[in-house]
């Protein structure tokens, strides 16, 4: 039975019913038509339906809805401001860390979370914070080279 | 290099914007009004006669919209590897565990899944074959009792379970043998290997109020979809209209008609909207993969030459020829000339899952066997591998394996570009005593793919040109098309649209795959781009009253070439065309092939191993391609970047499992098939060769696929020079080099003389 839950996605707070047993990753993706978090095992493995939850970095595929009753989530649509992309959207865009596009809102959010963990990030570090993200088209080269152009950019703003 | 103002450009994607906001839409993503799940009901069994199907209970569960079974649709073989052996469900018997057997509609996922435990299906159980070398034995137990009634087939040789055999042969391989220096013989096998894309399959089709079909794929193939989904439900091609949704990722899986039949049949049958989303394990048991493949390859040496190779494979199809037949056979050469050749390859039936495609069916193995071999003869002869090489290498002017001359190509700047870079040849040490180093090449060969293609443009009122193609975006393809129809009209990329297309609004085009969308997609958009060039000038020249030889097109403008601030821009033309006597102005062109261009690389990886354990890690890894033009260098370099990265995988960690004796697939997740992740990867570098090809647009080749054929062998390579131990087995796991380093046994045995023999007889 779909019980009541509210949780604040993207800075709305959401108010939705859904069954005991459903993820967050089905939540986003079913109840609230947020599809820009993908499915790509639904066990843990891919890292594609990554999102912000209270700001870490989680696999929605294996948080249940319910577990994140008044939570903050940030989920890929809610990282551009109107027509002005995330610094790591743009870095993603600029240095051609997507192909297919599958894996690219899962590995963003990775990115996202690292950056608010740890602003300067070696490249160990940026292959370590993505390591639970696969990508099968880009071979992780220019995925790497977006992140730490983003962190390098995020720095300049603060600089600035 | 001449200069271009749109090519040799990395500009960001076309797509790059809807992709990293979440707006782009794959086929799970869609949410119809209305629409059901499907969920599929599979064999259990490895081989077994049906003797009955009861669904009643089944479609009593509240919430159920519509069952199928194998008996609902037409009573029609259908294939899509040129052998129509298979029916889209199973209809009498069941040929591998995990084949489609009953389809369920509900309200949800949750019921359809339910209903499908209601299921209740009576099995006989018949004997079965799970190694591809016992279905090639005289006598073994044979999969399709009615192979030489399938549409398609042809011959008999080999063994009861061959179901295709390609061959090549030129020269006297006899004679070439007889008279060598050194006759070198090897045996390897390659694994079993899943495309890894990260969209599970997914699909949904709706039944239109005018009857039609409308269906949304995760397609490379709209039109091969269409056609084959078309001839499964009995329909004409008119009533079924396909719509590419996003690509996920297919890298050949998704070729061809895949499940769209089983939401399409129960579209029909409830009248409501129905969604199949594939789970990663049914990508795992149900989506055709790559299968085991033995290669034997015998060759002859003299004076330091290769004068004759004779080669034997055996590829298991699994249950159906689910794609190829497998084009490794002409590749038993390698990137070299070599005169007398005896080619020979063997498909054959086992109850597995049916074999796919996968970035050049058959040719990633074939390079691994190749370029081990080439290793190995060469150390054997006590030269440089490298220098062995490029004595060999195939030249210009030299005939191909079908015939045609080799035009002009890069091979041996490539290898050139990889000897400097890496400071071939020199020798890796370790300060560690636990750890060795060592440093392996491979040679890659393919051709830039051919087929039918076709595209239009059309010139809209503000000066902007709409680009039209039936082509499925894969790896940054629009983009680049995008590219070449701006170079060749002369405008900017922001002044290029690509249009959304589904089959119904763009005309027929081959699929995307086999590294054909730039060589030929993107001939048929310069063509297309020239047509329009050409009516943009006419119409000037008519309105400016002079001849069109006066007239220019670039910058945006149809100019006077001797007074170039006299003209018009390329809105200002749309606008008066409108009214013109030629109307509109769109610029159309159709191609049905291409000529024979190859594509070369040359690869090169540094390994550690440890001693200890046999554990591999590849610390750098280098390649240089000839790429003729880089239309996109950013796109070229995550072509080859990303393809490397694959043939680490099946290098080193990749393996579908299948038990021994039912052949089902052990290993469904991606937890334990093992796909490279960031932390295991080296940073790839790549070398842009660019020979320019006589044919391709602006002389580009084709660059997708040889980027995955090298790493099995140069890892493989670098492992004997760190080592000295040759495997022959992919992937190269610690316990296979363990085992090598302790001295046992690794050889790969195969009866070739039992494949001669059958030839022979045949004769």
């Amino acid at each position: 039975m779909k019980k009541p839950l509210q949780i604040t996605v993207n800075g709305e707070i959401r108010q939705f019913f859904a069954e005991p047993y459903c993820s967050l990753l089905d939540a986003l993706r079913d109840e609230l038509l947020l599809t820009g978090t993908k499915k790509g095992c639904d066990e843990g493995d891919c890292g594609a339906c990554t999102v912000l939850l209270n700001g870490q970095a989680v696999t929605s595929c294996l948080v249940l809805a319910h577990s994140a009753h008044d939570s903050q989530v940030t989920t890929v649509e809610g990282l551009a401001d109107h027509q002005k992309l995330h610094p790591v959207q743009q870095a993603f865009v600029d240095h051609g860390g997507l192909q297919c596009g599958f894996c690219t809102p899962g590995l963003i959010m990775s990115a996202v979370g690292l950056l608010q963990e740890n602003p300067n990030p070696t490249e160990e570090e940026v292959r370590f914070a993505i390591g639970g993200n696969l990508c099968r088209c880009t071979g992780y080269n220019k995925v790497v080279e977006a992140i730490l152009a983003a962190a390098q950019a995020m720095q300049n703003k603060l600089k600035a | 290099m001449p200069e271009y103002t749109v090519l040799e450009h990395s500009h960001p994607r076309v797509d790059a914007w809807e992709k990293v906001t979440g707006q782009a839409t794959y086929a799970a993503d869609l949410h119809l009004p209305g629409m059901l799940a499907c969920k599929l009901l599979t064999s259990p069994r490895s081989h077994a006669r049906i003797v009955s199907i009861d669904t009643s209970r089944a479609e009593k569960l509240p919430g159920v919209r519509a069952v199928i079974t194998g008996k609902d649709f037409p009573n029609t073989h259908f294939g899509s590897g040129g052998l129509k052996d298979r029916y889209i469900m199973a209809r009498d018997e069941v040929y591998y565990i995990g084949e489609p057997v009953a389809a369920v509609a509900a309200d949800d996922e949750m019921t359809a899944q339910e209903a499908l435990e209601l299921i209740r299906v009576e099995y006989q159980d018949l004997p079965a074959v799970v190694s591809p070398l016992d279905a090639l034995k005289s006598g073994a137990t044979v999969v399709h009792s009615d192979l030489p009634k399938f549409e398609g087939y042809g011959f008999a040789a080999g063994g009861p379970n061959v179901c295709t055999l390609l061959d090549a042969d030129r020269g006297d391989v006899e004679q070439a043998f007889h008279e060598a220096d050194h006759i070198f013989e090897d045996t390897f096998r390659s694994q079993g290997i899943n495309q890894g894309f990260l969209e599970p399959m997914a699909c949904a089709a709706r039944v239109e109020p005018n009857g039609r079909l409308t269906v949304w794929a995760s397609t490379q193939g709209p039109y091969q979809v269409r056609a084959q989904l078309a001839g499964v439900l009995g329909m004409t091609i008119s009533n079924v209209k396909v719509i590419p949704m996003e690509l996920g990722g297919g890298f050949g899986a998704k070729l061809r008609l895949a499940f769209e039949a089983f939401p399409a049949l129960l579209a029909i049958k409830s009248g409501h909207p129905v969604k199949l989303v594939n789970t990663r394990e049914e990508a795992f048991t149900m989506n055709g993969p790559r299968l085991p493949t033995h290669i034997h390859l015998k060759t002859a040496v003299k004076d330091g030459r290769i004068t004759a190779r004779e080669a034997h494979s055996v590829f298991d199809v699994g249950a159906y020829l689910g794609a190829g037949p497998n084009s490794g056979v002409g590749h038993a050469l390698g990137a070299y000339h070599i005169p007398n050749f005896k080619l020979r390859s063997y498909g054959v039936y086992t109850n597995k899952l049916y074999v796919g495609s996968y970035r050049a069916s058959g040719v990633a193995d074939m390079t691994f066997a190749v370029e081990s071999h080439m290793d190995i003869i060469a150390h054997k002869l006590g030269v440089d591998p490298l220098d062995f090489r490029t004595i060999n290498a195939v030249k210009e002017g030299d005939q191909a394996v079908g015939g045609a001359r080799t035009p002009r190509n890069g091979l041996q700047e490539t290898i050139q570009a990889v000897k400097e870079r890496l400071g071939l040849p020199k020798k890796l040490t370790s300060d560690n005593p636990n750890e060795a180093r060592g440093v392996g090449v491979a040679l890659c060969e393919w051709r830039s793919g051919s087929g039918p293609s076709t595209a239009s443009i059309s010139v809209n009122e503000d000066g902007t040109v709409s680009l039209l193609t039936g082509s499925v975006d894969i790896s940054g393809s629009d983009t680049s098309l995008a590219q070449i129809a701006a170079e060749a009209l002369g405008v900017k990329m922001e002044q290029v649209i690509v249009a959304e297309r589904d089959t119904d609004l763009a005309p027929f085009t081959g699929p995307s795959g086999g590294s054909r969308i730039i060589y030929s997609q993107g001939k048929a958009v310069q063509m297309a781009a020239e047509d329009t060039r050409k009516k943009l000038i006419a119409l000037a020249a008519e309105r400016l009253k002079l001849s069109p030889e006066a007239l220019s097109c670039a910058g945006g403008r149809v100019y006077v070439q001797d007074n170039p601030p006299q003209g018009f821009t390329l809105g200002q033309l749309a606008r008066q065309s409108l009214t013109s006597k030629g109307g509109p102005i769109i610029g159309t062109a159709a191609l049905s092939s291409m000529p024979y261009t190859p594509v070369f690389c040359t690869h090169a990886a540094e390994v550690v191993v440890d001693k200890g354990t046999g554990q591999v890690r590849v610390t750098r890894y280098l390649q240089a391609q000839d790429v003729g033009v880089a239309i996109n260098p950013m796109s070229v370099e995550g072509q080859l970047e990303g393809g490397v990265v694959q043939g680490i995988g099946r290098a080193l960690t990749e393996e579908i499992q299948w038990d021994p004796n039912t052949g089902k697939v052990r290993n469904p997740s991606l937890a334990t098939y093992l796909m490279p992740l960031a932390v295991d990867m080296p940073q790839v570098e790549n070398i842009l060769i660019r020979v320019p090809s006589p044919d391709g647009p602006f002389g580009a080749r084709a660059v997708a696929e040889p980027p995955g054929f090298g790493p099995p062998a140069a890892i493989a390579n670098a492992i004997y020079d760190a080592v000295g131990v040759r495997i022959k087995d992919l992937p190269l796991s610690p316990e296979r080099v363990l085992a090598a380093l302790q001295g046992k046994d690794t050889e790969i045995k195969m009866d070739v003389e039992a494949l001669r023999r059958a030839e022979a007889g045949r004769g």
